[in-house]
């Protein structure tokens, strides 16, 4: 097996009483769509953050190729090849939307400060090429015609698309996407499930994303984790997983086709 | 030895007390709306010229209607009650005229920041604009101090009848406030619209009246300081609660925002801290309550008796 | 009505509203800009009245390279102590952020007033004069308030300028995006002191005397004020309520002691009737369509 991307191991979360992971091992192999799923409350989202370094660990250790990065601070980790969309979608709202992805491409390439300043030769050539490369983001993800709307004034799909569009603007290796489908329709869901896919291609992405809508899972992802209270109780292949007797005891209930 | 330590208790708990008045007074809007009323410092002027008018001073010179008064003045502590209550009023208004507005259209809690701040500049030039902008001091001998030696020995310490009274008066309003609040039904009430604005509207508590009601305690504990603090030492100029109006800040953050008993504990450890700075630094003295409040932001943001916050991703 | 002493300070007043902005841009509320120009102020009285390598004259005259010297060190200080200062408040978020600031200016007040080198409460006086009237200081607070408004406006354009803007947005995504938010905040706060250090150092010469009421409570809340009603989200906004303001009390003197009454219903009633100040992104880009029709330069269009 070659060496993981990303490795989790016995995570643990304390938020004073409550203990909202515990112990939480996998590990992420380079190119492999990862999925996170679990009933409300399970811990899904606290493991996205503290992984991308929103929240420090109680315990345990976060391993990126094999190095610690634990507890390091998120904007490190988004320099070291990691991005992440979250739940509620927090875009920088006032900014249209090419500056949104202008924001996260400020260090594509790097610029100094006096250059931009004096608007040297060397920050226009940055400045224009910051300028493709968001054009490009924004064709790839069918947002050109919206590039000068404020991003606070954008419908619900669209505005999930862009904060993908951003993430992917600071060329992540590991794109953490929390519950992307949610608030779509089942169209825009396909779309999604296909956009992944297609952007997992092109960008050479490994993809671990948290999802409620268990169908668009199962599709798409190589390998699934599922927690439960915290506990990460399955971990394997779809098809695995849907047989694993815990899972359909804790999450799928009694009757729940995984299908 | 204990002489000179309780004279520094003394001391510092007189003026401690009053700096909890104006913490007080922060912390009630504070808590029930989670923005800072600047106009605080300009209400503790206009409480403390507010008695000194009511107990029969005469306008100055240079006020609006020079020689002007009432025709006869009110006893000490019924002028301070009625001030305090005049002050409340006051905030009342400044609710009305700076936060309303903006609470209703939902506007950036910054912009009360500016409108309060505004306010109090309107209070303080209106009083300078009818008071003249210089200094009055009370008659030295008040109805409250009659039959009182001007100086009482406590244990070996001495402290001027007045300052004993104002410290008496700052914890009778402190003690009085916090029971309030702890106990009966309205203080439980304002402290339930603290908590969950939306939660206790739907129990039915009337949180508009609420506000109000904070906004009218915070002024007259402001405004309680403002007398307390005239009648002691004197009124030097309309701007003089101001600079009670900051350090009623520092003694805030110190205990940490929304706290009511960190506002008192704060305002008596600052009054503390005062009363250990040594004459030969008494210039200093102002900048020891800032001093103190960087520390304390630095060390612990929530103050030390303030709640931690956690944002939610 | 407009004299050449009150032009000038109402540039300075402008350059102060900038100095405030700067942070704000980044979503840091930060009072402490009367701080920083009491610190550039205080360090251009004690030089040119103390230190006679710069040239002051018997006759109190003033060689303008000292000036400009002056301005540098000025700044440079005020930087300095905003970084040392910055790297502990800027922790701190909203209304905390606020009163660590205000703290600042009182200490400094404080300090001013008591060092035994600042001339007390009379402060520092008979500070030696570059120009002759009003009217020679116009050119150095104009080129300064170029200076700065040109800065601002390339920020618009940088990298460092739109990480500011995501900041004021939302501090979280931005670090995830690969945001050094404390360096970005870090940095306007430098800058901010630095402008307003500058300002204080050509104050002090324009003022003559230079005292701890420089930099005071007040002090703050006006240039705030500056901000919140030219508004806050172009630079322009800060310089015409930096402009407005300093002219109304002087503009307002006719009516005798009112005006510092109607001063503050100024700032009482500005936020609830103009919330977004009186210069806002969308008036200039309607001033620019306007201007476009009547024939001038069109606006530069960004596509590929």
């Amino acid at each position: 097996m070659s060496q993981p991307l990303l490795e989790v191991m016995d995570l643990s979360r304390r938020f004073g009483g409550l203990l909202a992971l515990d112990r939480v091992n996998f590990a992420v192999q380079p190119g492999e769509i990862f999925g996170l799923i679990g009933p409300n409350g399970a811990g899904k989202t606290t493991l996205f953050n503290l992984i991308s370094g929103v929240t420090p660990p109680s315990s345990g250790a976060v391993l990126w190729r094999g190095g610690a990065i634990t507890g390091q601070a998120p904007h490190r980790l988004n320099r070291l090849g990691l991005a992440r969309t979250f739940q509620n979608l927090r875009l920088f709202e006032g900014l249209s939307v090419l500056d949104n992805l202008l924001v996260a491409l400020q260090r594509r390439p790097r610029s100094s400060v006096i250059g931009g300043v004096l608007n040297s030769a060397n920050h226009q050539h940055a400045e224009r090429q910051r300028l493709d490369t968001a054009w490009q983001l924004l064709e790839e993800l069918g947002l050109s015609a919206l590039a000068e709307r404020q991003a606070g004034t954008l419908a619900y799909g669209d505005r999930r698309r862009l904060e993908m569009a951003r993430a992917l603007a600071t060329r992540p290796e590991l794109l953490l996407l929390d519950e992307p489908a949610a608030g779509l329709n089942p169209a825009e869901k396909d779309q999604l499930c296909e956009l992944i896919g297609a952007l997992r291609q092109r960008h050479q992405l490994t993809v671990m994303i948290i999802e409620h809508h268990v169908p668009l899972l199962m599709r798409l992802c190589d390998r699934l984790a599922v927690l439960d209270f915290g506990v990460r109780i399955a971990l394997g292949t779809p098809a695995e997983v849907r047989r694993d007797p815990q899972v359909i005891e804790a999450y799928l209930g009694t009757g729940g086709s995984a299908s | 030895m204990i002489e000179a330590l309780l004279q520094l208790l003394l001391n510092g708990a007189a003026s401690g007390g009053v700096y909890a008045l104006v913490a007080l007074g922060y912390t009630l809007v504070f808590s029930v709306l989670g923005v800072i009323n600047f106009a605080q410092g300009a209400l503790f002027s206009v409480g403390g010229y507010l008695t000194f008018l009511l107990m029969g001073g005469k306008i100055g010179v240079n006020g609006a209607l020079p020689g002007w008064g009432l025709p006869s003045g009110l006893p000490f502590w019924l002028a301070l009650l009625l001030a305090a209550a005049g002050s409340g009023l006051i905030g009342l208004l400044v609710e009305q005229v700076a936060f309303a507005p903006l609470r209703r259209r939902n506007a950036e809690p910054l912009l009360a920041l500016i409108t309060s701040l505004g306010a109090g500049v309107v209070l303080v030039n209106l009083l300078q604009l009818l008071m003249g902008a210089e200094g009055y001091a009370f008659p030295q001998s008040t109805d409250a101090l009659a039959g009182l030696p001007d100086v009482l020995v406590i244990g070996g310490a001495r402290i001027r009848t007045i300052q004993l009274l104002l410290l008496l008066i700052s914890a009778a309003a402190v003690l009085v406030l916090s029971l309030w609040l702890e106990r009966s039904k309205g203080g439980r009430a304002l402290r339930a619209v603290a908590e969950d604005a939306t939660t206790a509207q739907l129990l039915g508590i009337p949180s508009a009246a609420m506000v109000r009601l904070a906004f009218f305690l915070s002024g007259a504990l402001a405004g309680l300081g403002g007398g307390l603090i005239g009648v002691s030492v004197s009124l030097p100029g309309p701007y003089f609660g101001i600079s009670y109006g900051l350090k009623g800040l520092a003694v805030l953050v110190l205990g940490g925002l929304g706290s009511v008993p960190g506002a008192i504990a704060g305002g008596l450890l600052m009054g503390l801290a005062e009363a250990l700075v040594p004459s030969a630094a008494s210039g200093w003295r102002d900048a020891l309550a800032f001093a103190i409040l960087f520390a304390v932001l630095l060390l612990r943001p929530s103050g030390l008796l303030g709640r931690r916050t956690v944002e939610k991703v | 009505m407009i004299d050449n002493g009150l032009l000038v300070q109402m540039l300075l007043g402008a350059l102060l509203g900038l100095s405030v902005y700067l942070p704000l841009a980044a979503g840091q509320l930060s009072l402490a800009t009367p701080a920083f120009y009491a610190v550039g102020g205080t360090l251009a009285a004690l030089l040119s009245t103390r230190w006679s390598a710069l040239g002051a004259t018997a006759s109190g005259g003033f060689p303008v390279p000292s000036l400009l010297l002056e301005l540098v060190l000025g700044g440079l200080l005020a930087g300095l102590l905003a970084l040392l200062v910055g790297r502990l408040v800027l922790r701190l978020q909203g209304i905390y952020l606020a009163i660590a600031t205000i703290a600042l200016v009182e200490i400094v007040r404080v300090a001013i007033l008591n060092l035994p080198f600042t001339g007390g409460a009379v402060g520092i006086f008979a500070i030696p004069q570059p120009f002759a009237t009003a009217a020679g200081y116009l050119l150095p607070a104009l080129a300064l308030l170029a200076l700065a408004g040109w800065l601002c406006q390339r920020l618009e354009g940088m990298p460092l300028g739109r990480a500011m803007a995501a900041i004021r947005d939302d501090e979280l995504a931005a670090r995830c995006m690969g945001i050094d938010t404390t360096r970005v905040k870090l940095t306007a706060f430098v800058l901010s002191a630095v402008l307003a250090g500058s300002t204080g150092a050509l104050a002090a010469h324009f003022l003559n005397t230079w005292n701890a009421r420089q930099g005071s409570f007040d002090a703050s809340i006006t240039t705030l004020a500056f901000v919140i009603l030219g508004g806050s989200r172009t630079w322009l906004g800060p310089v015409v309520g930096g402009l407005l303001l300093t002219a109304l009390p002087e503009l307002l003197r006719p009516v005798g002691d009112v005006r510092l009454v109607l001063f503050g219903l100024v700032i009482l009633l500005g936020p609830v009737l103009a919330p977004q100040g009186l210069i806002t992104p969308g008036l200039l880009e309607r001033l620019g369509r306007w201007g476009e029709r009547r024939g001038g330069s069109p606006a530069e269009e960004v596509k590929p």
